[in-house]
């Protein structure tokens, strides 16, 4: 079963351990590769003599059913209320339109939070501008004034249509699918711009419109800028022949088992452990109660869906318990803070975005104060 | 409980030792009183012999013993992307028996929180290139013929911190992005019978309807092949945390393909390219390109006991012990494992145990006298489609040090002589470096 590499002898071995070129140890063994490969070149498995894989045993009824007849047609109106997605081609993108202007007083109220200034980011939250030509970069030794790559819209993404379906579909992160098709638009043009793409073959000003015709003219920088080519006609088996070659990407086919040469052993440097959430105690005790854990209301839970993507995070938005933070604002009265919450003060949208009836904003933002006192 | 008072981690192997040391030393036959070496665990009748227990309706849905409350999923803020609804809760691998996850322990990865589903509500839509677009409740899609079948899901991030260099000096943020459980559902070959999927359909799109509304794309051979819809994990229905009520499974591929929340199937032509397969999910390579719709989980080990979470401070020069460990393959079957220990210079095979199957978590042992002495161990799991673990070097002169996804490279622990383990890398700087530059300037001038 295992071919044995027996040619290599010993002393060439040791030969080898003074050249510069690494070569493989003595006793190479070489592990068996399938004939057939499924579409990720992994082992095709089969049912034979009505057991899977060899271990999983199957009802061999099943696969002489022609059909089960369950559930129901759906409706013309069903798939296209749920036909969300924009794929590259741009097969799915709805009408609508907006100007990078409007998108930009848009991403004051919804994105500026946690995407920066800008789509600088800065709050851990993604980068949204930047990093053109920064793609080869390699931060092998940060000591060395190595620089890592960034990849951001502008920078790295192949296609537009993403943009616009995952904007339209997951932002604004706390409450997606809030926005309209022209909101959209907006954001959309308003972060090419901050990438300085051009949409037909022009840069984007604050009054240029952006529309479904425009938008499908946009070609990406970094548009080439992934390989297989998955997009061709049988894409999935360009795919397949990358895959089944193990060295394109470095895992191997050989075991290498005397006298191998891996490198030196590294230690740790800079260790990331600090920033591990702590266990409640090291010890196999009887654990500590949580502190608070029974204050848990109504509003508790509510303000946990609806508010605290943002108030859970200090540098967005006030944290409830947060004394200091709370302080001047509580000083405002009730009233104050129940208006900020239902029609939006600066960073705050209305109602966060939601559309909680006003009293159980209120109920929120009790709990709010009650923590902060 | 004053039995484990010198023993300061919470290590269960080095507490049953202790325990069987004193046991040993204090003989079968001591009569009433307390010698030096009695064990005075053994030497009273504890409290809870002395009184009755919880009554069997206390805990309707049973949680395990108090005591082990330290084994838990943990967060680091490094590993979210802003905050803990788009973050991962690691694993503690370190502390699993057998190769099942208890479900509270599984891994979870979310874009967009962890959404709360009415199962009265739920309902699976597919449609595209079909012949009849099809709309199921859950009830429906449970009277499907079922099937259950063992498998990992491991995100392919699992690892990414250690790229560059070690950074991490624990087992659970290492490799802690993975579980595995026996799941149940129905094949997606059995229910697209009753869709009638088109000739001209290549890719389906997958839609998750949690805030995140997860999309990603499965060429339509995998989809045909293994891939399931489930509704239930380890014999219970799926965590929230696993996509409650019906997530896809992709076995061996990406855990980020396996989308939750399942509530969309549509066919098409062509692949979609949604966020997670163009801005994250691509590895980009020192040539400034990236590998795009990289699927499977590649061959992959790691020693789980000893381990930076589980060292050898309470073993003595000579004592006989265990190293055990997971091997994983999305490819295929695990084949075997190799054990080194002068950090991969020179290896030896270790025993497979317990179940082996595709596409699985597998269990490798070696039963070993340690002499008291500094090593460094090293596992290489190699599987039935002929693929064997690169080291980090064989690994990086490839993909560079920022691909960030799809890291299968040799793990390394350093033992002390004291019995400490650490997690240190075993790699060829130089060489990594060469290779990169040559990546790097090739592509330049391309
Ligand atoms: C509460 C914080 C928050 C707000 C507000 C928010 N986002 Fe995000 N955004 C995130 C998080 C978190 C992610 C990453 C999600 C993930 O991990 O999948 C993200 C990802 C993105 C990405 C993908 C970035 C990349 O390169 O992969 C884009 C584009 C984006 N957001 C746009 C927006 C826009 C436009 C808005 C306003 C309409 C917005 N976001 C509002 C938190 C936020
Ligand atoms: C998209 C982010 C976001 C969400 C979601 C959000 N908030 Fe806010 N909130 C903010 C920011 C930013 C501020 C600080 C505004 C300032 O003072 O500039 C704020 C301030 C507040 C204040 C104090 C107002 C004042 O006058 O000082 C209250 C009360 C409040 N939010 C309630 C809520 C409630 C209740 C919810 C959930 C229903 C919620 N917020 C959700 C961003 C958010």
């Amino acid at each position: 079963m295992l071919k044995l590499n027996k040619k290599i002898s010993v002393f060439a071995a040791i030969a080898i351990s003074f050249s510069v070129s690494a070569v493989a140890g003595e006793k190479d063994v070489k592990v068996k590769a399938p004939k057939v490969r499924a579409i990720d070149a992994a082992t095709e498995y089969k049912v034979e003599k009505g057991v899977y894989a060899g271990v999983y045993k199957v009802n061999e009824q099943t696969s002489k059913i022609k059909k089960f007849g369950y559930g129901k047609k759906a409706t013309p109106d069903e798939i296209k209320f749920n036909n969300i997605d924009v794929r590259y081609d741009w097969k799915g993108l709805p009408e609508g339109k907006g100007t990078v202007a409007e998108g930009e007083e848009l991403y004051s109220k919804n994105c500026i939070m946690c995407h920066g200034d800008f789509g600088a980011g800065g709050k851990g939250y993604p980068v949204l501008a930047g990093g053109q030509g920064s793609l080869k970069n390699q931060l092998i030794n940060p000591e060395n004034g190595d620089e890592p790559p960034v990849k951001t819209i502008g920078s790295y993404w192949p296609y537009a249509s993403t943009l616009f379906w995952y904007v339209k579909t997951g932002m604004p992160f706390p409450h997606p699918m809030s926005l309209t098709n022209d909101q959209t638009y907006a954001i959309v043009a308003y972060l090419l711009s901050l990438n300085d793409i051009q949409v037909g073959g022009e840069d984007l000003d604050d009054d240029t419109v952006l529309d479904k015709k425009k938008l499908m003219t946009v070609v990406m920088p970094n548009v080439n800028g992934f390989y297989p080519d998955v997009n061709a006609k049988n894409g999935a088996d360009n795919m397949k022949k990358y895959l089944s070659k193990a060295s394109n990407y470095g895992t191997q086919t050989v075991r290498c088992m005397k006298n191998c040469k891996p490198g030196k052993v590294i230690r740790i440097k800079h260790t990331l452990d600090e920033g591990i959430k702590p266990p409640l105690s090291e010890k196999r005790d009887l654990p500590k109660v949580k502190a608070g854990g029974a204050a848990d209301n109504k509003y508790a839970k509510m303000f946990e869906t609806n508010c605290k993507a943002c108030h859970g995070n200090k540098a967005i938005a006030p944290v409830p318990g947060d004394k200091e933070a709370w302080a001047a604002r509580i000083k405002q009265g009730k009233d104050t803070l129940y208006k900020h919450a239902l029609k939006g003060f600066q960073g705050m949208p209305p109602k966060g975005g939601t559309n909680l009836p006003d009293a159980d904003i209120k109920g929120i933002v009790d709990y709010m104060v009650s923590k902060s006192k | 409980m004053k039995q484990n008072t010198n023993n300061t981690t919470a290590d269960r192997r080095g507490f049953l030792k202790n325990v069987a040391a004193s046991v040993v030393a204090a003989g079968a036959l001591v009569p009433v009183g307390l010698s030096a070496k009695d064990d005075p665990a053994l030497m009273k009748e504890p409290e809870w012999g002395k009184k009755l227990g919880r009554p069997v309706d206390a805990d309707p849905y049973g949680m395990p013993s108090p005591y082990e409350h330290n084994v838990e999923r943990r967060v680091h803020e490094l590993l979210s992307s802003g905050d803990m609804y788009a973050s991962v809760a690691m694993c503690p691998i370190q502390d699993l028996d057998g190769i099942i996850t208890p479900n509270g322990l599984f891994f979870s990865r979310c874009h967009g929180g962890v959404a709360i589903i009415d199962p009265n509500e739920y309902r699976l839509i597919i449609h595209g290139l079909v012949e009849k677009p099809l709309v199921l409740t859950l009830e429906q899609l449970k009277r499907y013929p079922s099937e259950s079948r063992i498998h990992f899901i491991e995100c392919p991030a699992n690892g990414s911190t250690e790229w560059r260099a070690p950074q991490f000096d624990t087992l659970q943020f290492m490799k802690g992005m993975m579980s595995q459980a026996e799941w149940t559902g129905v094949k997606l070959s059995t229910l697209l019978k009753d869709v009638g999927v088109k000739p001209n359909a290549k890719w389906v799109l997958a839609e998750g309807s949690d805030d995140s509304h997860m999309g990603r794309t499965i060429p339509i051979e995998k989809i045909m092949d293994d891939a399931m819809v489930v509704w239930a994990q380890n014999g219970e229905a799926l965590r929230p945390e696993q996509g409650y009520p019906v997530r896809l499974l992709v076995p061996g591929w990406e855990g980020n393909l396996n989308v939750k929340w399942l509530k969309r199937l549509k066919f098409g032509d062509k692949p979609w390219h949604a966020k997670e397969e163009t801005s994250k999910y691509t590895m980009l390579t020192p040539t400034g390109k990236a590998v795009q719709f990289f699927w499977p989980m590649e061959v992959n080990s790691v020693i789980t006991s000893p381990c930076p979470d589980k060292p050898w401070t309470d073993l003595k020069k000579g004592d006989i012990v265990e190293i055990q460990g997971l091997a994983w393959s999305g490819e295929g079957t695990i084949k075997g494992v190799d054990i080194s220990f002068d950090g991969g210079k020179n290896w030896v095979e270790a025993n497979l145990k317990g179940l082996v199957l595709p596409k699985a978590w597998t269990r490798f042992s070696y039963i070993y006298k340690w002499d008291g002495k500094p090593i460094v161990l090293s596992s290489r799991a190699y599987d039935d489609a002929g693929f064997v673990q690169p080291t980090i070097t064989q690994e990086v002169s490839k993909m560079g040090v920022e691909g960030i996804y799809h890291r299968n490279a040799i793990v390394s622990w350093e033992v002390k002589a004291n019995g400490e383990v650490h997690n240190v890398q075993v790699r060829d700087y130089e060489k990594e470096k060469k290779a990169i530059e040559k990546m790097q300037k090739g592509a330049k001038n391309a």
